[in-house]
């Protein structure tokens, strides 16, 4: 029971710790600055949508001690799985080029050098810490430094918010001007917080860790709570971008306007929090990304695999995280803008989520799987409904933003 | 017991509960005047690879042949050695007897192993 509270507190400060992640901190801030509270509904639709699928899978993962590649494979075959798996796999090394472009960026930052510059040494320390680190180490360690990311909150609580505009916000509204951009940054919003690699690498470390059936009610509470608290801080940055950039009609485009969110309130410590919560941040997803995509191809191909074990006992799985992460760094090697990368990636996520979701609603409905603890009509219907709104936005916004440049 | 929805893809274990893999073919015997019946059950990415392209696994088997004896074909477990366990299917054979981890081994030897940490 004890290890159980302990287990319980330590993944409810993990998944907090590990929410914020490059495109979630942009996407809010874009909004913020672009249309005030107004957008404030797609976090809240996105948190809500990521809260259900990150149960799901931690729930899938306790009751079947499968993980979810494991099953699509079993359930749908080899050719659908290998489908399934070259998107995921498109669109999450660009999500993953993002977050170690982010990492770069907040190097930039601190230390001024150019951020194809550090590429190398960003993939060396990412690299370093999956060949060398353990999942506990992984999960726990990097996601708690991720904490920092709390000083959005206490920044944006500092700025007294309009309290009844942003609750007006939290309810979907038609947009005044620029309708396109509106619907492309409301896409970028629900694809930064409903990533699929969070609730792969989150059903994977239920295995890691050797969940079972027990864990059932210990699983809800972390992704009720940690997700909610996530998608507050979320509403947070996006509180900042409101009042610090949205009066004076300023649009984020590049990462140097970030550290401009704290700047007023903290001074140039504002600075450095900004800077620490973006590498930070950035890191803790750059290894979750790569550990997730290397679980996905493993579990699918049936190889060995666990981040607890020596790389040489499982040479495929240590091997493909590696590639994984030297593909990666030539994103930012090329000097490709981090921020143009975490758009893309995040408006492909939205575009491509019924194709990952979908089939795993089938697994959530089996009770050959499941048993008696399978999906509620409730929660079948908000994921469905919510990846669906999230794909035709994006479906319908991606070439829209593409012809108005 | 139906092929396609409990045997195909499924997760095979050895016997010693280890991972061995996933079940990538299913070898029926035709005989004639009755009922063809399963032979073998083969776990090889040239099975795996040929049912999406046969040039593609004709192309890696020929590398594949070059990890040792018993690759460059696919590996089959005779149909009687293999029992189900619950969702699992066991073979009453020991992995480390077997080619299946034949590719994971030579990368351990020949990458893995020469890099620090590994």
């Amino acid at each position: 029971m004890k290890n159980k509270a302990i287990e319980l507190s330590l993944g409810i400060v993990t998944s907090v710790g590990g929410f914020l992640e490059i495109g979630s901190i942009t996407t809010a801030a874009q909004a913020g600055a672009g249309y005030g509270y107004q957008l404030a509904w797609s976090i809240v639709l996105g948190t809500l949508c990521i809260a259900f699928l990150v149960e799901m899978s931690g729930r899938f993962a306790a009751c079947s001690g499968e993980t979810i590649p494991d099953a699509m494979r079993e359930r749908f075959g080899a050719n659908f799985f290998a489908i399934t798996l070259v998107i995921f796999l498109g669109v999450s090394l660009i999500v993953l080029a993002a977050e170690m472009g982010g990492i770069a960026a907040a190097l930039n930052m601190a230390v001024g050098l150019p951020i194809p510059v550090w590429a190398l040494p960003v993939a060396l320390l990412a690299w370093s810490l999956l060949w060398r680190g353990t999942f506990g180490f992984i999960e726990n360690g990097v996601s708690l430094l991720g904490l920092v990311t709390i000083a959005f909150a206490v920044g944006a609580a500092k700025l007294h918010p309009s309290y009844h505009e942003l609750m007006a916000g939290m309810l979907p509204s038609l947009p005044s001007h620029e309708r396109s951009h509106y619907w492309f940054v409301a896409v970028s919003v629900l694809g930064a917080s409903i990533t699929p690699s969070l609730y792969y690498f989150y059903s994977s470390g239920a295995i890691e860790d050797k969940w079972d059936v027990s864990y059932v009610p210990v699983n809800r509470f972390i992704a009720a709570i940690g997700m909610g608290f996530g998608g507050f801080l979320s509403v947070a940055v996006l509180v900042l971008g409101a009042i610090v950039f949205y009066p004076r009609h300023i649009d984020v485009q590049r990462y140097q306007q970030l550290p401009e969110l704290l700047n007023g309130i903290f001074g140039h410590a504002g600075f450095w929090l900004v800077v620490a919560s973006l590498g930070i941040a950035c890191l803790g997803a750059t290894l979750e990304i790569t550990l997730a995509l290397a679980y996905t191809i493993a579990q699918g191909f049936g190889w060995t695999w666990g981040e607890d074990r020596e790389p040489r006992t499982n040479a495929r799985f240590s091997l493909t995280y590696t590639l994984l992460v030297a593909a990666a760094t030539i994103f930012v090697l090329a000097g490709i803008d981090p921020l143009q990368l975490t758009q893309i990636g995040m408006a492909l996520t939205a575009a491509s989520l019924p194709v990952g979701v979908f089939p795993f609603l089938i697994l959530m409905n089996d009770p050959e799987y499941l048993g008696e603890h399978t999906n509620g009509p409730f929660g079948n219907t908000v994921v469905m409904l919510i990846s669906a709104l999230a794909a035709v936005l994006a479906i319908v916004s991606i070439p829209l933003q593409i012809i108005g440049g | 017991m139906h092929l396609i929805a409990d045997v195909l893809d499924e997760e095979l274990r050895d016997s010693r509960g280890e991972h061995a893999g996933r079940i990538d073919g299913i070898v029926l015997e035709l005989r004639p005047g009755r009922p063809p019946r399963v032979a073998y059950l083969e776990v090889s990415p040239i099975t795996l690879l040929a049912r999406f392209s046969h040039r593609l696994a004709a192309w890696y088997a020929r590398y594949d042949a070059k990890l040792g004896a018993g690759r460059g074909v696919p590996f089959r477990i005779p149909w009687s050695r293999v029992t189900r366990q619950g969702p699992i299917l066991e073979m009453d054979i020991d992995v480390r007897a077997t080619p299946i981890n034949a590719l994971d081994d030579w990368l351990s030897r020949t990458i893995v192993r020469r890099i620090p940490g590994g």
